[in-house]
């Protein structure tokens, strides 16, 4: 069954991207990720204009986090005055990002962004969480079981910043600079690549906040939910980059996905399953790398004048 | 079950990581990031386009990025009186033309039609195809195997600003180095035709009535005009044309148009789901001896209908709350979808 997306353009099998949005569910759920990073390169692969994968990605992402997000609030698991500065860098964040997708599309180098993007986060990320992983399971099998103490200075250089601010759920008395920042930088990522931001955000959190990690995922789903609810409307004023549409294919294929997603990932061990996401993540880095250092069979594009790549 | 456990699996796989494994791997990833910062500064360097280096975003780029990308549909601004067949012009023979026998000359005009003068584009739309039929005006063919006219049939888009790029390898990377902006390109161009047209006419003759893609005018904006040599230019032209032709919206049909009778002829033209919304210019040419007799024009409106014209403009008329719309759309679903598998039980 054909479908013509009202932004994109395009008529698409809707099965298609409904199957995708499906696979995409399904590792989201078996890995526990927001699959962001999943579903706007595959939307790039497909055919879909670079811009309107960032823009409808952002959609699709509200989607996925919003039932967490509200869990987690339920089970008190969200330090809401944390979340607000993170949520108001992120904004910022968000704002800048979305001129800057406006900017790079003038300039016909949107596409060249969003790769290089992809590739240096997804391969940085990857191979750390696959050393991450191997040697996890080499220790598992060593059988030596020996936990480390956690190492939790309470000094770093985060204490030393002024604007100090005392936050009672996380028990924590740091200065407001650095969950701003943290925000601030996840929103710009979020309104160029198209994803959430998670992978950025809990380990900052974890490692410069020192938060506690329970308090992390909650604070950090309730953060990318009104991030990602306010880069869709900036996107749609700005860019007009968000179909609608397509959202909602990829919506529906994403939670039925993900349900057995879930299923599967309970039959893997953790370290098996971060070992697959690092896989998974390396791959599609390495798809994106290709395309930048091939030569293309086609040296020539042509667009709009705003952008709408071909 | 439902994206709460999806989520609680999030909260499994953080709590599953050892501190310390991740103490050490953050570190490394801090390091990472500062480098992967740098690294990504650098590039944008590198891929700043030389020949806009001035990205002007107060120039009239800065209003056309303002007002949606796409050519406006604007159904009801549409007059319609636009859509009815438009008036016939008789082309004095040209002076230059060969000598024409019998007591034809000039004689013959051209009546034609398009079997759809408003193509909807729907949720559904696939594509589609228009017929285009005519009649010659005192036919002095005898059968429609005579071949003593030859009909070339033009459907023309509305022209739009376009920008060709072409990447060059800088670092070992594919990136766009160069650009041309072309004013006016027809963003969709079909041409049929009883044999080839370089066969029905000579180049003169289709130069000055702009027929065949080479023809079509494509003028390069003038501040982009004189940095490039003419050979450089020529290249981005066919490049425009080879992608358009690649995109199905620029379509050659050399033996497209069939004489059904003496005086009776048809084709068929092609609309992708690609094609452009905007109003379609329809101009059938009479040729004999490789002379333009006639010609005549016909209007055919390509607008959005129904959802699709309902979102579109809801996206581009008022896009905040298009935004707004996107994101209650994204939480019902979200919430929806959670409830629904609660219920259920999950799927364990």
């Amino acid at each position: 069954m054909d479908l013509y997306l009202p932004i994109a353009e395009l008529s698409v099998n809707v099965f298609v991207f409904l199957a995708m949005g499906a696979a995409v569910g399904f590792l989201s759920g078996m890995f526990g990720v927001g699959g962001g990073f999943l579903i706007t390169p595959l939307l790039i692969f497909s055919g879909i204009p670079s811009a309107v994968a960032v823009g409808t990605g952002a959609a699709q992402t509200v989607a996925s986090s919003v039932s967490g997000a509200i869990a987690q609030y339920r089970r008190n698991n969200v330090d809401v005055k944390m979340g607000f500065l993170l949520l108001m860098g992120g904004i910022v964040g968000a704002i800048i990002g979305v001129q800057v997708v406006k900017l790079l599309r003038q300039i016909g180098q949107f596409d060249l962004f969003i790769s290089l993007a992809y590739v240096f986060f997804l391969g940085s990320i990857g191979t750390l969480m696959m050393i991450e992983s191997l040697n996890a399971v080499r220790r598992s099998f060593s059988a030596n079981q020996a936990t480390t103490a956690i190492r939790r200075s309470h000094h770093n250089w985060i204490h030393g910043l002024p604007l100090k601010m005392r936050f009672h759920r996380s028990r924590l008395y740091i200065s407001a600079i650095p969950p701003v920042m943290i925000g601030a930088f996840v929103g710009l990522l979020g309104a160029i690549m198209g994803v959430g931001g998670g992978f950025i955000m809990v380990p900052a959190m974890i490692y410069l906040l020192r938060m506690r990690t329970g308090l992390v995922i909650g604070t950090s789903l309730f953060q990318i939910l009104f991030v990602t609810a306010a880069t869709t409307v900036l996107q749609t004023t700005q860019n007009y980059n968000v179909d609608i549409v397509l959202a909602l294919i990829l919506m529906v294929g994403g939670v039925i996905g993900a349900q057995f997603g879930a299923v599967a990932g309970e039959k893997l061990k953790g370290e098996q399953l971060r070992f697959l996401l690092a896989g998974l993540v390396i791959l599609v880095c390495l798809r994106m790398g290709w395309d930048l250092v091939v030569m293309p069979t086609e040296l020539f594009s042509i667009s709009g004048i705003t952008g709408g790549s071909h | 079950m439902g994206l709460r456990e999806l989520n609680e699996s999030v909260r499994v796989w953080w709590t599953e990581v050892r501190a310390s494994e991740v103490g050490r791997i953050f570190t490394v990833r801090n390091i990472a990031l500062a480098v992967a910062a740098v690294l990504i500064v650098l590039a944008i360097a590198f891929s700043w386009p030389k020949s806009e280096k001035a990205p002007q975003p107060k120039s009239p780029s800065e209003s056309a990025a303002k007002a949606p990308a796409k050519p406006q549909p604007a159904p009801e601004t549409q007059p319609k009186a636009k859509s009815e067949p438009g008036t016939i012009t008789t082309t004095p023979p040209l002076a230059t033309a060969p000598a024409r026998r019998g007591t034809s000359v000039g004689r013959e005009t051209v009546e034609a039609d398009v079997s759809t003068r408003s193509v909807s584009i729907t949720s559904n739309f696939s594509g589609t195809e228009i017929v285009v039929f005519g009649a010659v005006d005192d036919s002095h063919q005898e059968t429609a195997e005579a071949g003593i006219y030859d009909v070339v049939v033009v459907v023309e888009g509305t022209q739009v600003p376009l920008v060709a790029r072409r990447k060059s390898n800088v670092a070992g990377i594919w990136i766009n180095t160069e650009s041309v902006k072309f004013e006016r390109v027809p963003s969709y161009y079909a041409i049929a035709s009883t044999r080839p047209i370089e066969e029905i006419a000579d180049e003169r003759v289709l130069r000055t009535q702009q027929i065949g893609f080479t023809h079509v005018p494509m003028m390069p904006d003038p501040t982009t005009k004189s940095q490039l040599k003419e050979k450089e230019l020529e290249q981005f032209r066919d490049a425009v044309i080879r992608l358009k032709k690649d995109d199905g919206l620029f379509i050659k049909k050399p033996y497209g148009v069939a004489f059904i009778g003496k005086a009776l002829f048809r084709t068929s033209i092609d609309l992708p789901a690609n094609v452009p919304v905007g109003p379609l210019t329809t101009k059938v040419y009479l040729f004999r001896d490789g002379s333009l007799l006639a010609d005549y024009e016909a209007h055919v409106t390509l607008q959005r209908e129904g959802m699709e014209a309902f979102l579109h403009s809801f996206a581009f008329d008022r896009p905040f709350l298009y935004g707004l719309f996107a994101v209650f759309l994204a939480v019902t679903a979200g919430l929806a979808a959670s409830a629904f598998f609660r219920r259920r039980g999950g799927a364990h």
